[in-house]
């Protein structure tokens, strides 16, 4: 399973595992085919835009959502199996906790319902934010509510840290101070990270690692040191209003003509020759490539892939 | 009330743990509901208990059993309690019961729970088992105070064993019935996913059930039968026997219709008699002595029920995530 290389983490553990993941509700698949896999010890990033099907791949991880299809491992444990619950701590879009329960009730929450529970770190990360033991949760702010179920999530000391849109409610300061501390909490522990976003720019700073979702697809996954140079932006003169052929060699993720020029995304394969000005794009630009364009195929990093049908190699 | 306040400072403060897991969240997160429910058992049999000696007051001063009862020898208060009490099953299933799974549900602080390491099996057994419990101890005290005071004293109360305000309100039946509908309101709750929509369904359901069990409550014995002569007057004994039907019978065990022989003039009539040759009346019917049989079948009956809900509840929420 883990016969292929893992760059950055320790040889042969993958904190996620997926093969041919799928899930399907009542209106459609909002996740189909989806195989990648995750190395231990990586602050990852899920993009896509909304309704892509991160909240969904993410549900899948927590257990809140069953597989249509498909295979997850989380650390080598099948998601079914009870077993992996301690290792991962959940972090839902609107974090919900009871409202009526004061702080300390709802770290007590996680002493009560978690063996490996650090009622130390909850409580650290809990005061560093000013933020009252006895207050009921349900008169916090938006940012002290982000606090305590971070602290909540944290005292349960997870292997993987799963967190579904964190700073989407949050002001530019509380975001700040949030991903300082969940950096801080993360690199200290060495907890393998998932956060998702429809905004790269959120996640650009803190993540070495990018999933990139859309219309339930995986578009992009692997180092996000790695996704870049594997890209050139290509801008030259159009032959009979199309690509050069010397072009075609290529993987074309996104190509525009206007007149005689024409600009396009290529995915390189060897050395690009040809008359032609060849820039470095940014992730940004990358991403955005990949979402505009549903049929270029798949973009994976070495370690990323899992031998399956359906997929091809970078 | 200042009891509660000086103790719970104590109790938040408490080292060791009394509580533990998630009989501490189930507990803490029902707080309310917890105080709520008790105190509505205390107050109420409070209440019989205040209801049981005035009676006994009344009873007294007029002589009782010597003499006959003064009527009316209870209040309206005794109906109010009875009408309680037949209200209370119904109660426990819209509010404690529908929201139980379903405010988790809504709310996501199943998602909260269910993300923490127990499961969400383990979970749901913890809120449902509450749930059943605090029922199934607010009902038992509540049915066995009042069948305390109603028993001795039900030649003097006026109403009938086979009333939905007697027979459903002590013995077991009272406690199977809360049990039932607060099942199939928990059940309601985590189908509907809604607070709202499952407290109406549930409250709905309630109505139909309980009018379902008020139709067919005389089918849990087997009624039997006596026939006495047409000018005499039924047996003292069957006094607090319930009816099942009547008719009028020929020597030869013919049966006919009650009014059969209805007719306009006193001669017609018995002209009828004479023709028909009815010479009894025939009585079918409950005999007291069959109530507990009853109530322990029906009570049966309901928490067969009570054990298929539940047990539907825990296989679907097991099966797929809530």
């Amino acid at each position: 399973m883990a016969e292929t290389s893992n760059p950055g983490g320790s040889p042969g553990t993958w904190a996620l595992e997926a093969r041919g993941l799928g899930k399907r509700y009542r209106r459609g698949w909002a996740l189909r085919d989806c195989s990648f896999r995750l190395p231990a010890g990586r602050i990852c990033g899920l993009v896509g835009p909304n309704g892509a099907g991160k909240s969904t791949l993410l549900g899948l991880v927590s257990r809140q959502v069953a597989a249509t299809r498909g295979d997850l491992r989380v650390f080598g444990v099948p998601v079914g199996d009870p077993e992996v619950m301690p290792r991962f701590a959940f972090l839902g879009q609107d974090k919900p906790m009871y409202k009526r329960f004061s702080v300390a009730e709802t770290l007590r929450i996680g002493c009560e319902l978690n063996p490996g529970w650090d009622a130390a770190a909850a409580e650290r990360i809990v005061r560093s934010g000013d933020v009252p033991m006895n207050a009921a949760v349900g008169t916090l702010s938006g940012g002290q509510r982000t606090r305590v179920a971070l602290a909540l999530a944290f005292g349960k000391r997870p292997d993987l840290l799963l967190l579904d849109e964190p700073m989407a409610d949050l002001d530019p300061l509380a975001r700040d101070e949030m991903s300082t501390l969940l950096m801080a909490e993360a690199v200290e522990r060495g907890t393998t990270v998932v956060m998702s976003s429809h905004i790269l720019a959120e996640l650009e700073d803190m993540c070495d690692y990018l999933l990139v979702v859309a219309d339930g697809r995986i578009r992009m996954a692997g180092d996000a040191d790695a996704l870049v140079p594997a890209h050139a932006l290509v801008t030259g003169l159009a032959e009979e209003g199309d690509l050069p052929a010397a072009l075609a060699r290529h993987t074309v993720i996104e190509k525009r003509v206007q007149g005689r020029q024409f600009r396009a995304m290529v995915r390189t394969d060897g050395p690009l020759s040809g008359d032609w000005q060849v820039a470095v794009p940014s992730l940004e630009e990358v991403l955005l490539a990949h979402l505009r364009s549903q049929d270029a195929p798949p973009l994976y990093t070495p370690g990323a892939q899992i031998e399956t049908e359906g997929t091809r190699t970078a | 009330m200042s009891t509660t306040l000086t103790a719970d400072p104590a109790a938040r403060t408490a080292r060791p743990r009394l509580l533990r897991g998630l009989t501490w969240l189930v507990l803490r997160q029902h707080r309310t509901t917890l105080c709520c429910v008790l105190a509505l058992t205390v107050l109420g049999s409070l209440w019989i208990v205040y209801q049981r000696a005035q009676l006994i007051d009344v009873l007294d001063a007029a002589g009782w059993p010597g003499k006959p009862a003064p009527v009316p020898v209870v209040g309206e208060a005794y109906g109010s309690l009875t009408s309680l009490l037949t209200l209370l099953p119904g109660v426990l299933a819209v509010f404690l019961g529908a929201p139980l799974i379903a405010a988790d549900q809504e709310q996501g602080t199943a998602q909260l729970v269910t993300t923490q390491s127990v499961t969400r099996r383990r979970w749901v057994v913890a809120k449902l088992g509450w749930c059943l419990l605090i029922t199934l101890v607010a009902c038992s005290v509540l049915s066995a105070v009042f069948t305390w005071w109603w028993h001795p004293y039900r030649s003097v109360l006026g109403d009938n064993w086979m009333d939905t305000a007697v027979f459903d309100v002590t013995g077991p039946v009272l406690p199977a019935l809360a049990l039932f509908l607060t099942a199939a309101g928990f059940t309601i709750g985590i189908l509907v996913r809604r607070v709202l929509a499952s407290m109406v369904l549930t409250l709905g359901f309630t109505v139909v059930a309980q009018t379902a069990w008020d139709m067919f409550r005389d089918r849990l014995g087997s009624p039997r039968t006596i026939r006495y002569p047409l000018d005499g007057s039924m047996p003292a004994r069957l006094d607090d026997a319930y009816e099942v039907d009547r008719w009028v019978g020929s020597a030869d065990g013919q049966l006919y219709g009650w009014g059969s022989c209805a007719e306009a003039t006193e001669k017609a009539t018995n002209a009828c008699i004479e023709e028909k040759g009815i010479v009894d009346n025939v009585f079918q019917y409950l005999d007291y002595d069959q109530m507990s049989a009853m109530q322990w079948t029906g009570a049966g009956i309901l928490l067969a029920g009570t054990a298929a809900l539940t047990a539907f509840a825990l296989w679907w929420t097991s099966r797929r995530p809530l």
